[in-house]
């Protein structure tokens, strides 16, 4: 296989399984794709994607600007790829916008409904109107194609100039706007990323990175279709970089010093390294890489040069987007492989698209063509398989149908399962209620419990006879088994039967034709009943009757069996009004045997769930 | 066994099946794809419809071709394809598995169709098998995925039914039910990329030959050309 087809197999690979990802977390929604929580709502897909995204885009007014308004008609090759970078880029951002927003289909609402105050509304008008630049500015190129929409071109063509003038505009507005985002946090973003001029710092960084980006891309393309590189325009480039760069570390440094935040660096904590690493992987090195003229004008200075600007700005854009928010926020976050994958699909969709304007459209000056799409040529045999694939456009798509449909089909297979059915409701596993005479009756162990006065209940109800009342099943040869055995989950119904467990040779070990009949189909209803072996699982004289396997959740068996039994004396005898309150049980102390403190936690309003105003926190008697 | 089980029936079973419908779907769309890019360049664009569809029917309903050539081989052949085809789709036990967890389930047959469908279709794979041992001319004929297939395809409905109709220990179902997923899981894998993708291409085959047969426009002048006989008829 030739260099072009591995490419575009892995990148329709990278695609394919993020359309998977993609197809689960609009299916299951946020919470089962991502790692992202209440406290760290903007992760990978806001850092990388949104924030890097419309950085890398950059290149494209960086360009048009020089070119158009600078008059250095040198970098004319450069135009078209760099226009195209950066409206891919900025498709690449809606994309994966509307993938994070949780309610994507609400996006027109900016359209409407203005909030001028809003940094967010601007971004946001911004993307639009620079996204519609963009594709005007480029769609003559893939119109030139065909006589037929010459018009259309003409028409275009004639409003080139102000459309470019209009991108630039758009650009500088939109790079600093994303920075003013960052303005209302001044608290929760690190301080030596914090500071009034983040706007202007946005600015001049994605200047630099714009002009990297565009050397990086030619590079890859060039590397890609086995061309001669563009050295030295890229040279050029570097030049330029050195000097925006430069410009970007004093005003950074400055800034810093007047704030008197320059002690942070060498703090030795976990920002200042990332600190550190950030301003020489997009800075100091490559300024040193690209001020030696050696260097510059060497393929292997200009490849390690511009991508260690990208990278580093890439770096910059995630430090800002959240990164360093963490130590604040005290949260966790690293992001889930399917947060990776939608962000890796989209950027290879969004190359792949790339490469294919570049196949089909005047991109380069020379368009790249497969040597062996020449009808003289001679065919080349696969080396694995001794096949011949076909021409070069069949042997393509076969491939890359391939590669897509595979990774699509593993990307089905790394779902978790569990998700493909879920109800939405947190897996919960419930614990026994602990105490004594009292049970503190807390299913998830999270503190916020119910002391039952279990000894109280049995002398009230009746001794003995009393246990029926609540108990109704017992695991088989046990008697009284606790709430927690079947109702084993929080807030989730569960099968208290465990079917597969009796069949398995790790549980009872018992033949299938056991319980199902011969001749029937296999279900629950066709099967013998539980109590046909199991005679002792139903205490005598139960007052509740088992109707079905699946045992309610937790907190709704709990619920169901107080407020049942309290109603009932309520409506028996009126004066006992209040046992049937919520607070009868919730706003109870802990029991005795807590310790102080426990206990004294437990009165606090704002640690129990149900806590209604104006009802007591004492216990009524 | 049981970890092992949970996964070939859980990760390993989605990702089979949908290697099997997304590689069907793919090969069904670069084939079509392929005829309309022959379409596109053909000279003569008319296409015989009617004797085209009549001969796709014949051939998905080969009612004549039973009467005419090979009848026993042909009604072997047929009623493995229905055995092959109904039993898993509309098992019960199957369409209970779905519904739980797609949501929903679809018609079943009963439980007596559903066993004698499953020794039908263990015989007449075998019995396809050692016709095409037997005769010279199938062996002459025959590559090697040509023998597997029958056997590979029975051993899904042996170990199915072990686990339906037999009464054995539950080590014994639970080591028939593995084979049985990891057999069907195999087959899953393999259509798309064997002689088994004519579940999809078949009804399409008469189309291509069709379509495919058709030189492209001008040919005849490029040939004389490569051929250094410009101008000359041909």
């Amino acid at each position: 296989m030739n260099r072009v087809h591995v490419v575009k197999s892995i990148l329709w690979g990278l695609v394919g399984l993020s359309l998977a990802v993609a197809i689960s977390r609009f299916a299951f929604g946020l919470g089962a794709t991502t790692n992202l929580t209440d406290t760290t709502p903007w992760g990978l897909w806001i850092g990388f994607d949104v924030m890097a995204g419309v950085a890398l885009a950059a290149g494209g007014f960086v360009i048009t600007a020089l070119f158009y308004m600078m008059r250095r008609k040198e970098f004319h090759p450069m135009v078209r790829p760099a226009v195209l970078t950066a409206f891919l880029g900025y498709v690449a951002v809606v994309c994966s916008l509307m993938v994070d927003l949780g309610l994507p289909w609400n996006i027109w609402h900016m359209i409407v409904f203005w909030n001028p105050h809003s940094p967010l509304f601007e971004v946001g008008w911004c993307v639009m109107l620079y996204t519609s630049v963009l594709l005007l500015e480029f769609s003559p190129v893939p119109l030139e194609s065909t006589s037929r929409y010459a018009k259309i071109r003409e028409f275009l063509m004639k409003f080139r100039f102000p459309l470019v003038l209009l991108g630039i505009m758009l650009s500088t507005l939109h790079q600093s706007s994303l920075g003013s985002l960052f303005l209302i946090m001044p608290f929760k973003l690190y301080p030596l990323w914090y500071t009034d001029i983040l706007p202007i710092l946005f600015f001049i960084s994605a200047v630099g990175l714009g002009l990297m980006m565009v050397s990086f891309e030619s590079l890859v393309s060039s590397w890609i279709y086995g061309r001669k590189p563009e050295s030295h325009l890229i040279a050029k480039l570097g030049k330029a970089a050195v000097w925006v760069l430069s410009i970007f570390l004093v005003v950074r440094f400055v800034d810093l010093a007047i704030a008197g935040k320059l002690g942070l660096i060498f703090s030795g904590t976990w920002e200042s390294l990332l600190f550190i690493a950030e301003i020489m992987i997009m800075a100091v090195i490559p300024i040193i890489l690209f001020a030696i003229p050696k260097t510059r004008h060497s393929l292997a200075g200009q490849w390690i040069g511009s991508f260690l600007v990208v990278f580093g700005a890439i770096f910059n854009r995630i430090n800002v987007g959240g990164l360093t928010m963490l130590s604040t926020t005290g949260d966790s976050y690293f992001p889930s492989w399917m947060e990776l994958s939608i962000s890796f699909g989209i950027v290879s969709f969004m190359v792949l698209v790339f490469l294919f304007a570049i196949e089909k459209f005047h991109i380069w000056d020379d368009r790249p063509r497969e040597a062996e799409s020449d009808p003289h040529a001679r065919p080349q045999f696969s080396r694995g398989g001794e096949v011949w694939l076909g021409a070069p456009a069949v042997a393509g798509r076969t491939k890359y149908s391939f590669a897509f449909v595979i990774a699509l089909a593993i990307g089905f297979m790394l779902m978790p399962g569990t998700k493909l059915h879920s109800s939405g409701v947190e897996n919960v596993p419930t614990r026994a209620a602990r105490g004594g005479d009292t049970l503190f009756v807390d299913g998830n162990r999270d503190g916020y419990g119910v002391a039952f006065k279990h000894q109280f209940h049995v002398d009230t109800l009746g001794h003995e006879q009393s246990c029926v009342r609540c108990h109704h099943m017992n695991l088989p040869q046990d008697k009284n088994s606790g709430c927690f055995t079947c109702h084993s989950q929080m807030y989730a119904a569960v099968d208290a039967f465990k079917h597969d467990w009796h069949n398995s040779p790790n549980g009872a070990n018992i033949t299938c034709s056991e319980c199902h009949m011969d001749g029937e189909n296999r279900t629950a209803a066709s099967a013998k009943h539980c109590d046909a072996c199991h005679t002792d699982l139903i205490p005598a004289g139960a007052t509740i009757t088992i109707e079905q396997y699946m045992a309610p959740a937790y907190t709704d068996a709990m619920h169901d069996l107080c407020i049942g039994c309290h109603r009932e004396i309520v409506a028996q005898q009126p004066e006992k009004q209040a046992i049937a309150l919520c607070a009868a049980c919730h706003a109870t102390a802990g029991p005795e045997y807590l310790r102080a403190d426990v206990r004294e936690r437990l009165k606090r309003p704002e640690y129990n769930h149900v806590v209604l105003p104006g009802v007591s926190l004492e216990q009524p008697e | 066994m049981d970890a092992l089980l949970e996964f070939a029936t859980g990760p390993l079973f989605r990702l089979t099946f949908a290697i099997m419908i997304l590689g069907l779907a793919r090969i069904l769309i670069l084939d079509l794809y392929g005829m309309w890019e022959a379409y596109r360049k053909a000279g003569d664009k008319t296409i015989p419809w009617g004797l085209t569809i009549s001969r796709t029917l014949e051939w998905i309903f080969p009612v004549k071709r039973v009467i005419n050539h090979r009848p026993i081989y042909s009604i072997v052949a047929i009623l493995f394809h229905i055995g092959l085809l109904i039993t898993p789709t509309f098992l019960f036990a199957h369409v209970e598995l779905w519904r739980s967890g797609l949501g929903f389930g679809w018609w079943t047959i009963s439980p007596m169709l559903a066993e004698i469908l499953t020794i039908a279709t263990i015989a007449l794979g075998l019995l396809l098998f050692l016709g095409r041992v037997g005769s010279r001319n199938a062996r002459a004929l025959s590559r090697k995925q040509d023998y597997l297939w029958p056997l590979v395809l029975i051993v899904p409905f042996i170990t199915g039914f072990v686990c339906a109709n037999l009464t054995v220990s539950p080590n014994l179902y639970q080591l028939s039910m593995l084979v049985h997923v990891f057999s069907a899981e195999l087959i899953f894998v393999l259509v798309p990329f064997t002689k088994i993708a004519h579940c999809v291409l078949m009804p399409l085959s008469q189309l291509v030959s069709t379509i495919a047969w058709k030189f492209p426009a001008h040919v005849d002048e490029d040939v004389a050309t490569t051929l250094n006989k410009k101008g000359a008829p041909v």
